[in-house]
Parts: structure tokens; sequence; C-alpha cells
């Protein structure tokens, strides 16, 4: 376990910033408690001061997890959000959709979202931006990159692509082995 | 009369390779180009641009050739020809130009010493067959014999007896293309390094010393237990350490550090 390098955190923030925007720094200034990020087995971990120095106590090959998983470098130094992150996605996100409940089903196991499914958009979201997918009732369900920019999905039929699936709540019974 | 006529008709079926123009063109008979600076009528272009350029292009095509033919001739087997002038007009080159080729020890020592390549010519005369022949490669003078020309090598004054002089012959030879392929290397290094603008010598001896710290450095311990030499020079561990700041530091400094780079990032993408 250790604090990000300078060009980790670049790289990490880079892809954040592409759900949350600037909201990033309510993760980093936060009024209840001190919260840092943690690279422990390439994955990036978002936990609070506390915990991390309890953390610290535990060898590195017996310390599983600690805090949120918010996702991991892969071997070429790019970085993947896991579904974990969605807490914290969800409560900052910048560009939100809402599927239909008919529409809930089919994300869930892991397909993109199509334009028959989508019950509303955020206004003036771009083509390929990073969006968080709710259900009706305001429920994160996962989140992904958009297809289509908002003016285009109108015009769009319904069977076309609106946002591409990238993680979403199913994994956690589907990747459970996986998902730390 | 009959005659002047029939010339003067069948000439006028062609145009007169006299064009007259108000300001005289410009030649470059060099490149075999003229340069044409009249201005061009606007009345006539609107007319018809197909036709005036046509009309302009045979005209000045007519003015080149008549200086071509004006050209001091030369005449040889293959016809007559014309010798151009140098040419005026700078033409910039496509490619770059050719770098000056670096010599190798033996070319700068033979021209130092005016040692002259000599060129064989590729064909002998045979006195067997009473035929020119190829000195070397196929049918070549030798190949035609049954009997090889050193059936027979008399063991030099002093040599050893029993020692087979056809392998001392081969070896030799052996030894010599092994030594030519190291001069070769040789050759190449230093022009290598001339290219570079380093000095041969100076090139030569960092390459050694590089190859002397991988070998040192190539044992289970880096080196450490090995036998040192006198006035060794001391190699430090050359590999690159990964720093990582302590996982619990200053919080407070870190939080800070986050910030700044997040500014940096984000500042970036708008």
């Amino acid at each position: 376990m250790r604090p990000l390098t300078e060009e980790e955190t670049k790289v990490f923030f880079q892809k954040l910033a592409q759900y949350i925007g600037r909201n990033i720094v309510h993760l980093i200034n936060r009024p209840d408690d001190t919260y840092c990020f943690r690279l422990h087995n390439n994955r990036v971990y978002y936990v609070s001061e506390k915990i991390m120095k309890k953390a610290t106590c535990i060898g590195r090959d017996q310390l599983l997890s600690l805090g949120v998983c918010f996702g991991k470098f892969t071997k070429t130094g790019k970085f993947r959000l896991h579904i974990t992150s969605l807490d914290y996605l969800a409560q900052y996100a910048k560009y939100k959709i809402w599927v239909k409940p008919n529409g809930e089903m089919p994300f869930m196991y892991g397909n993109h979202v199509l334009k028959a499914h989508l019950g509303r958009i955020t206004e003036d979201t771009p083509e390929h931006q990073g969006a968080i997918i709710y259900s009706m009732n305001d429920v994160p369900l996962g989140f992904g990159v958009t297809a289509r920019s908002t003016s285009d999905c109108r015009k769009l039929d319904p069977t076309g692509i609106v946002v591409f699936h990238q993680a979403d709540i199913g994994e956690y019974l589907r990747g459970e082995e996986t998902l730390l | 009369m009959e005659v002047q006529s029939v010339l003067e008709s069948e000439k006028s079926k062609f145009k007169s390779t006299e064009v007259e123009k108000a300001i005289p063109l410009e030649y470059d008979l060099g490149n075999l180009a003229a340069f044409d600076t009249n201005p061009i009528d606007p009345k006539s272009l609107k007319k018809g641009k197909e036709n005036l350029l046509k009309q302009l292009t045979r005209d000045n095509t007519q003015l080149i050739m008549n200086a071509i033919f004006n050209l001091p001739t030369k005449s040889g087997e293959d016809g007559v020809f014309a010798t151009l002038p140098e040419p005026v007009t700078i033409i910039p080159r496509e490619k770059p130009i050719p770098k000056e080729k670096i010599l190798t020890r033996w070319e700068k020592f033979a021209k130092a010493k005016g040692i002259q390549k000599k060129k064989r010519t590729r064909f002998e005369y045979d006195e067997k067959t009473g035929e020119y022949k190829a000195r070397y490669g196929y049918d070549h003078t030798k190949s035609s014999d049954d009997i090889p020309e050193d059936w027979l090598i008399e063991v030099p004054r002093g040599a050893d007896p029993m020692e087979d002089q056809y392998e001392k012959r081969a070896n030799e030879k052996k030894e010599r293309i092994e030594s030519n392929k190291k001069r070769q290397k040789r050759n190449q290094e230093e022009a290598e390094a001339v290219r570079k603008n380093i000095n041969p010598r100076e090139a030569r001896k960092q390459e050694l010393l590089n190859k002397s710290i991988i070998a040192k450095t190539s044992t289970a311990s880096l080196g450490r237990f090995d036998k040192k030499l006198k006035n060794e020079p001391k190699i430090k561990n050359q590999g690159i350490k990964k720093h990582h700041e302590s996982a619990t530091g200053d919080m407070n400094a870190e939080k800070q550090k986050t910030l700044e780079i997040l500014e940096k990032t984000i500042g970036k993408k708008k």
C-alpha cells in the first residue's frame, strides 16, 4: 500500500473527471474526515486516514482490500473504474441518464442502453462522455459512455445504442470473486 | 520559277518560324526553358481561352526551337547535337546533398601514399585454348583443368616435413578472412563515431568501459565480492531505484499535492 505517484494520480483523475468533472475536489476535501487514495496490488482505494493507518499493520500479502476500491491500473498504465466506485460517482455525477423500468434488467445483464429504454437524460450531454445510469426512482445502476449526444438521441431509432455499457451493479453477482 | 512556286505553296501550308513578340523571351536553354513576360490581352482571353493558350504555346515553343537551332552544334556518329549552355534557373534539390563517404583506414593510407586502385580486366587470355576467358567465375581459365594448379606444394626449407601444407594454406586463408572482418568492423565503428562527431579513440574507450561495467555487475552479488584490480574505478550500482512516498506521511501535504495535480490535469483539459 502506497500513495499514488504524480503520473498515476494524473491518469486516475483524468478518468475520474470524465464522470464527475471538478467534483473530485469534494472527494479530497471532505469536511467529516481526511480521506486519501492509496494504491495496493495495482488497485486504487479511497479510504479514510484512520482506516488506512490501521491497515498499515497488515502485511502486503495479507492485505486484501481497504476502504472503497475505485478501480485498477492495467498493465499498460491505463486506469479502469470498477463498479465499486459507483456510490461516489453517483453522488457527484455530472451527466445522468435514467432508464425505464423495462430497460433496467437488460442493462444489469451487461448490455448497452438502447434508445427504447431511455427515460430521461441530462440536457447537453456530449458524445463519448462518461455518464451514470439510474433507474427511474433514482437508484444508481451503473455507468458507461454516451454513444450519442442528447440532440442526436432524439433522432435515433428505438434500437439504436445510447450509452455503451461499462459497469453495472449486476457485477456484484456476476463477478463476485473478482470484485474487491 | 516552277520550283520556286512549289516551295512557296508548300511553305504557306505551315506557319512561319518567325514569331514576333513585344518583349523578347527570357531563355534558360540549359533547362530547355523560356519565360514569356508579355502581358496577355484580356479581350482575346475572353474570346477563347483554349485558342489563346494553344497559340501562345505554339509561338513560344517555336521560339525555343529557334533558339536551340542557333546554338553551336556538334556532329557525331549518332547525329547532330546542340551543346546547351549552363542552366540559369536554380532548381531546388529533391533529396538532401549526399554525405561525404568516410574513408576506411586503408583508403586513408592509400590516399596519403598515392596508391591507386588498378582495375583488372574481367577477361584474360587463356594460352591453352587460345581464347579469352573469364578470370574468375563461370567458365574461367582454371576451371577447365583436370589437374589443379596446386596438385603439389613444395615443403619450404626448414619447415616440418610432416606438416600438411594444404591445411596450413587453408588455415592461413581463414585467419586472413577473420582479421579482415575485424578490420571491417573497426572501420564501421570509427566511421560511426566520426559521423557523431566523436573522436573514434574516445568512442572505443567509452564502449569498453560500458562493457566492463556490464561484465562486472553481472554476478549474483552485482560484483561485490569480485577481486578488484589496482586503481580500479568504483562503479556505482546503476539500477534505477523507485522511490515512493510513505503511506503514512504528512496527510495535509499529501492533500495539497493531490489538489495541485488535480488543478493541473483538469485545467489542461479545458
